[in-house]
């Protein structure tokens, strides 16, 4: 399973049971990197797509994302452990937040593989970093 | 000429205080068990809606124009919403919410409390969809009071940010120490965030706050910003300054936000008005260093005149920034040396261009 993630400066991912924030080129990126292949969200995340994205929607998409699926974490658990990659979003900007996302990903045996930053449609500039397992 | 400003805050003012009203019914029936409120799930609702309390003042409201009340009445956009103006203008008194301090607890390290399990006290017919800003009127003391607005794109600024440094909010007696992010205690802090409705020297905007105070509003106002710019939506958000009786200085805020056309953001929120390692004198806005013990003497920490701005010497070649009293000034070449009269905004943009606070004077 490939793992995607959203996250500000402190690592935050939400607060007050919300998403800190969202971008709908961000989206786009995520729909075209993910294209043939299944993008499992809960129900909650599938809400920021418009209808009739290519979403596989379930109430446990981290137990129901298979070998190459990937998986959009906002609310849901994040088995980090079992992931082959890691897409990680930062969006540059600090919000409050009462969920982190803080794993240490070297400590799993990941690997920074690639960084990209590029402009969102609400947020000057979003960097994309991509982890592997060695 | 007509004053549409003024109509539109009249306008929106009325719309505030019948909101206050009811709020006050919103926080019985929450006593009562009788969960009102928000387009939320039950367990949203079942609030602790007795941290806010809705008192009556004795100030009162003025009578609107002829004109005015017929464009009011022209511009109401429901029944319900003409019914809640028609009744608060039958008000002789306005109410003000008023925060009870007993039911916050002390700071303990965090920069806020959630209140209310995070959902806001806004009344049904606030959630409006027409982008407006209102700015409270200050008290008898000069003190800020409650402002509110639906934030939308159209509010946002379009120009450079402006000099506030004209404002002088009560309590604002500054002082520099060296444990404080960029060397002063206070800042102007602005109740609505600049980025959200663009308000410069508006002193119904700005309080007396701390560094610590001021740097912890603006993660919640980015999450308002960018969720307006991403969705193009609005956002009710009241700010309301919480003062302990006649203190200068408040001792927090309240921040409340909501969605209007969706559940995309809630928050509900104290803000602490504090430094941590630095006690401040509420009432005056007097401060000292905590592990001093004690208030300092003047001019030995604080060592500013009475005029808003900050008064340093810099050392151009050392890229040192010392107060006027420093030995360090004494020391320094005629050619190096350059006085600086400015905001905080002013030195914070000094201080990312490399230069350092002098660490013997502050």
């Amino acid at each position: 399973m490939n793992l995607i993630i959203c996250i500000d400066d402190a690592g935050g991912m939400m607060f007050n049971r919300r998403r800190q924030s969202q971008d709908r080129v961000l989206r786009a990126r995520l729909l075209e990197i993910t294209k043939g292949a299944k993008l499992w969200v809960t129900p909650y995340t599938a809400r920021q797509f418009e209808d009739g994205a290519p979403l596989c929607v379930s109430d446990r998409p981290w137990a129901d994302a298979a070998a190459g699926d990937y998986y959009f974490a906002e609310d849901g658990e994040i088995p980090t452990e079992c992931a082959e990659k890691v897409y990680l979003y930062r969006w540059n900007r600090l919000y409050p937040s009462d969920r982190k996302f803080t794993v240490d990903l070297s400590a799993l045996g990941f690997v920074q593989k690639n960084s990209e930053d590029f402009a969102g449609y609400s947020h000057e500039c979003i960097t994309e970093e991509i982890y592997m397992k060695e | 000429m007509f004053d549409f400003k003024k109509l539109f805050e009249k306008r929106t003012l009325t719309r505030a205080l019948a909101a206050l009203l009811l709020a006050l019914i919103l926080c019985i029936s929450a006593c009562d068990g009788q969960g009102t409120g928000m387009e939320s799930t039950a367990a949203d609702t079942t609030a602790p809606a007795e941290q806010i309390t809705v008192a009556d003042t004795t100030q009162e409201e003025t009578e609107p124009s002829s004109e005015q009340t017929t464009q009011e009445e022209a511009e109401s956009d429901s029944e319900t919403e003409t019914e809640t103006e028609q009744s608060s203008e039958e008000q002789t008194t306005e109410p003000e919410a008023t925060i009870d301090l007993s039911n916050i607890p002390a700071y303990s390290g965090s920069e806020y409390v959630t209140l209310n399990d995070g959902m806001p006290y806004f009344s049904a017919s606030e959630l409006v969809t027409e982008s407006y800003e209102t700015y409270g009127e200050l008290d008898a003391l000069g003190r800020c009071t409650a402002v509110i607005a639906c934030c939308g794109k159209d509010l946002m600024p379009t120009t450079d940010r402006g000099s506030i440094s004209s404002v002088k909010p009560t309590g604002w007696v500054q002082a520099q120490y060296s444990i404080v992010n960029g060397g002063n205690l206070y800042n102007r802090c602005h109740l609505i965030g600049w980025q959200l409705t663009g308000e410069d020297a508006n002193e119904r905007n700005l309080i007396t706050g701390t560094r610590y105070f001021n740097e912890a509003m603006i993660p919640f106002e980015n999450m308002i910003a960018d969720y307006i710019k991403e969705t193009n939506n609005h956002v009710m958000y009241r700010v309301t300054p919480v003062f302990e009786g006649d203190n200068l200085v408040a001792s927090g805020a309240v921040m409340e936000a909501w969605s209007v056309e969706d559940e995309g953001i809630a928050f509900c929120i104290y803000m602490y008005n504090v430094q941590p390692g630095i006690v401040i004198d509420y009432a005056t806005g007097e401060s000292y260093l905590e592990a001093d013990g004690g208030p300092t003497t003047p001019g030995e920490e604080t060592t500013q005149p009475d005029d808003g701005l900050l008064h340093l010497v810099l050392n151009t070649s050392s890229k040192r920034v010392h107060k006027p009293d420093c030995s360090g000034v004494a020391q320094m070449s005629e050619k190096n040396k350059q006085e600086f009269t400015g905001t905080q905004e002013e030195l914070d943009a000094l201080l990312a261009q490399g230069y350092k606070l002098c660490g013997t004077c502050h």
